[in-house]
């Protein structure tokens, strides 16, 4: 440099030349927006209820790490081959994937990394040390399952209360065969049990074990679900014939093949109905599922109900049941009455009103009454507060009673699903650990989502959703074996390849290949550093990143930057 | 197939701090020639907005010896540095000559001709950004039909086409011709590389948006890059000895509309005057195709042939990856 430092005009060569690099003038001085990475959250993931990590252990079924990408499932949903089968999977509905070329098969992709490990014993270890702390969960469904999971993982004695011969609740005595084989869910719970949760089975709260007992707990996780039927509240309900679609469900369920006719009608539209509907099917009976609205409005996984259509399920829509008739005590026939939509009830939904002198009647031996479940609370010592027929809880799952937390369906806020109970159980398990007076780790995450304009569609070439391998409808009819397959490995990596992988930073160089300024180079771990003595803030880079983990920040407002990084 | 990513040679040639403006098209195109170049290459540079972009005396961004040579000159003076490393026995280092629209299709285009004819070993990569920029944006014969330039303004903006220098270079019959983007690195790589191994006069026209000049946010220059590529306003090409046509890139065929619309430049064309450039982008289309099907058709029966009769997609291979065609390529030389 001071070579060819010449003092004055008249000292330099005749020829001018240079022979230092620019790299000494810092042109970074000239912008005035600074790119930075930042990692942003998917819409699948905030969409999960579980909040499972779906970018991050995508990136590790396509590094063919199957075993990681589970234990990555797992920190968040201890049942992904359970929610792999049966989940209503909300993520595929929100993916950004959706409006280009169709949603990337999310929940089959689970179902794959689950599958693939239902041989592995290897369980990741408790993320945090052993506490002294003990905690009572009453109720083995999905939600007391994740509570005492996560409180196990935490370090905590977790103690399951289940009333039943054998754990899993409502997925064990609810699911049927054909969508959720009895193996994978005694794996998954198995799994649990390894990890340290105790389950004591034939355990009634309030029956055979006094609620006294759980006095030596430090706190108590009420989880015991919604498992009684609704009743219809028609004359004629208590005729023989009469069957509630949870009562049928576990008949089925338990390995006794229920007496029903050959002409069955199935009231209701949400997935007991479909379930109880496709069972009585696979009996050789023809069925007919009776719903009071439209099929725009049915509750039951819309893919569920094309299933039962396929199988040779019959509907019959706007018709609501006024009486049973029966003949020497056994049922013979239901009345109805037509429905019309109305306006909109509190659920958003419209209202089914009766059309006046409708009435009409139709032949059936046996009905399934599938309206419908509620919990059933009379064992609590306490009087809790309630709303309507559930508990009532407060957003981090307290009840009222110091200790005591409820969640999942037999508390309020629940929309039924495997998957929401599996949150409740997760967060209550958060909130516990806070009573007990601990502070849960933040994960410092942005909560900033990539919405679909922000991914790059030029770097990811059209390529069709995968279709899902599934038995023949004649197979389907007269078996309970699975309906849906697993994916091959070959198919769960070309659709993991399909996943745009939005707001996670996979090190593919693009913002580094277009960088005018050559201010982006990677470091010995292999992250990108920008180099601001030179980017001059032109942008590329952040327009140019496939997946939105990028962002342009106003220069000067490098504070401001910082703290939304750690908010 | 997942996502598309590139992989560059990782030596970077050119430096940081170089007085280019925010998302230069024309930095980007010396950044991949330099890596696809190394160093052991001269560049000749004329008047032109690279004559800034390099830096002041006694600064230089190129990593490479840098002639700065007057605006008519470029290739003419390159074709000297050839002669001179000829002279001292060196016959490995690359002679680049690197110009504007303005010092190729106007100024330098005497210069250029000549070095054409004489088939002087040299690649000439004439980075076009369609107009005076680094003077302020006057009119050239590269500037398009329609553009508002600071001699041509929006009352009576260019109401000629663009000069096609892609043909004069060809009726010169020169070895190699081809054309690149800066959105497609891998293919514009893959061409100089080419040009590099080819004894003669190596000719590359690149596209290269310029963010001031054509108005323009500097993030959008790849997009606006790739726009052009997939609305066939700028084909991405290679000639052959000035007469066998090859496609790199099939394009999509968006609207040209869509590609007009991103820049301020063009802001005051209606619907009419839009039509008007679609209708003459498709001509030069059909015009275009029509020398390239032949070879197409040859080319895709020989590639059926290889692969047992499979049926051909134009598409594949199209981003400049594709390894038949390579060895299409390696096999004809």
């Amino acid at each position: 440099m001071t070579k060819y430092n010449y003092a004055t005009v008249e000292e330099m060569p005749p020829l001018a030349f240079s022979l230092e690099s620019t790299r000494m003038i810092p042109t970074g001085s000239w912008r005035h927006v600074r790119p930075v990475y930042r990692d942003k959250n998917s819409p699948c993931h905030v969409t999960c209820p579980a909040g499972e990590k779906i970018p991050a252990y995508f990136e590790l079924v396509r590094q063919k790490k199957y075993e990681e990408a589970w234990y990555k499932i797992l920190e968040d949903n201890p049942l992904p081959g359970v929610t792999g089968r049966v989940c209503y999977h909300p993520c595929e509905g929100q993916c950004n994937r959706a409006g280009y070329d169709g949603a990337v098969a999310i929940h089959n992709i689970e179902r794959f990394v689950a599958d693939r490990n239902l041989q592995n014993k290897k369980l990741p270890a408790a993320v945090e040390s052993p506490k002294s702390e003990k905690v009572a969960v009453i109720g083995s469904g999905p939600a007391g399952l994740s509570c005492a999971y996560q409180l196990s993982r935490m370090g905590y004695r977790a103690v399951i209360y289940e009333s039943d011969h054998e754990p899993g609740g409502m997925l064990r005595y609810g699911i049927p065969d054909y969508r959720l084989p009895k193996k994978i869910l005694d794996k998954e719970i198995k799994d649990i049990e390894t990890l340290g949760v105790e389950i004591m089975v034939d355990s009634r709260i309030g029956g055979n074990v006094a609620w006294s007992e759980l006095e030596r707990y430090d706190a108590v996780f009420v989880a015991v679900g919604a498992a009684r039927s609704k009743k219809m509240e028609t004359p004629g309900e208590e005729l023989k014939g009469v069957y509630s679609g949870i009562d049928f469900l576990r008949e089925l369920n338990t390995g006794k093949v229920p007496k029903i006719g050959r002409n069955v009608l199935v009231v209701g539209g949400g997935n007991t109905a479909i379930d109880a509907a496709r069972s009585a099917m696979r009996l050789g009976k023809r069925v007919t599922v009776l719903y009071r609205r439209t099929r725009a409005e049915m509750p039951a996984v819309p893919e569920e109900i094309e299933e039962a259509e396929k199988e040779g399920v019959l509907f019959q829509f706007l018709v609501a049941p006024v009486g049973i008739s029966g003949n020497k005590g056994k049922v013979s026939g239901i009345e109805l009455v037509k429905m019309k939509l109305g306006e909109p009830d509190e659920s958003g939904r419209k209202r089914p009103v009766p059309v006046k002198g409708s009435n009409f009647s139709l032949k059936a031996d046996t009905i399934i009454s599938a309206i419908g479940e509620e919990p059933d609370l009379a064992f609590l010592p306490y009087s809790f507060l309630k709303k309507g027929i559930r508990l009532f809880v407060d957003d981090d799952y307290t009840t009222g009673v110091p200790g005591i937390f409820a969640g999942g369906d037999a508390a309020t806020n629940p929309n039924g699903t495997v998957v929401n109970a599996i949150m409740a159980g997760k967060e209550a398990a958060i909130s516990i650990h806070e009573f007990l007076g601990w502070r849960s780790r933040s994960n410092g995450a942005s909560h900033d989502v990539v919405a679909p304009e922000e991914v790059n569609t030029f770097y990811f070439p059209h390529e069709n959703r995968v279709e899902v391998p599934r038995q023949t409808v004649q197979k389907s009819k007269s078996t309970f074996s699975e309906v849906n397959k697993t994916l091959t490995e070959e198919q769960a990596l070309t659709e993991a390849e399909r996943c745009f992988t939005c707001g996670t930073c996979l090190h593919c160089d693009v913002c580094m290949t277009f960088c005018p300024d050559v201010a982006i180079s990677k470091d010995e771990s292999g992250e990108y550093v920008i180099d601001y003595d030179h980017c001059k803030g032109c942008g590329i880079c952040v327009e140019e990143c496939p997946r939105g983990a990028m962002e342009l920040v106003p220069e000067g407002a490098r504070e401001t930057a910082e703290e939304v990084k750690t908010a | 197939m997942g996502q598309i990513k590139y992989q560059l040679p990782p030596e970077e040639v050119l430096a940081p701090g170089h007085f280019a403006c925010p998302g230069c098209g024309a930095t980007l195109t010396m950044r991949y020639a330099l890596k696809a170049l190394g160093r052991k290459t001269v560049a000749v540079i004329p008047a032109c907005c690279w004559s800034v972009i390099d830096g002041p005396v006694p600064y230089s961004a190129a990593g490479v010896p840098v002639f700065h040579t007057a605006f008519e000159t470029a290739a003419s003076t390159a074709c000297g540095v050839k002669a001179g490393l000829d002279a001292q026995g060196d016959h490995e280092t690359t002679v680049l000559a690197f110009a504007g629209d303005g010092g190729t299709f106007d100024i330098g285009l005497q210069a250029l001709s000549g070095a054409a004819e004489r088939n002087e070993d040299i690649v000439y990569i004439c980075y076009d950004n369609e107009a005076y920029m680094n003077t302020g944006i006057q009119r050239s014969s590269a500037t398009p039909f329609g553009a508002w330039t600071t001699t041509t303004p929006t009352e009576s903006p260019k109401a000629e086409k663009k000069k096609n220098i892609v043909e004069i270079l060809a009726a010169h019959r020169v070895p190699y011709i081809a054309t690149a983007s800066v959105a497609y690195p891998d293919d514009m790589i893959s061409k100089i590389r080419k040009a590099k191994d080819i004894r003669g006069f190596k000719f590359i026209h690149v596209f290269s948006p310029c963010p001031p000049g054509w108005k323009f946010e500097p993030e959008d220059s790849i997009k606006i890059s790739r726009m052009a590529i997939e609305s066939k306003v700028f084909p991405l090409i290679e000639i052959f000895d000035g007469t066998d046509y090859r496609l790199s890139k099939e394009p999509e065929g968006i609207p040209v509309h869509d590609y007009i619309k991103m820049q301020g430049r063009f802001r005051h064309l209606d619907d009419e005057k839009i039509g008007l450039i679609q209708k003459n982008v498709d001509e030069e289309w059909a015009r275009l195709c029509s020398k390239i099907v032949p070879a197409m058709q040859v080319s895709h029966a020989a590639r059926d042939e290889m692969k047992g009769g499979r049926k051909s997609s134009r598409a594949r291979g199209a981003r400049g990856t594709g390894s038949a065609k390579k060895k299409e390529q390696s096999a004809r030389r």
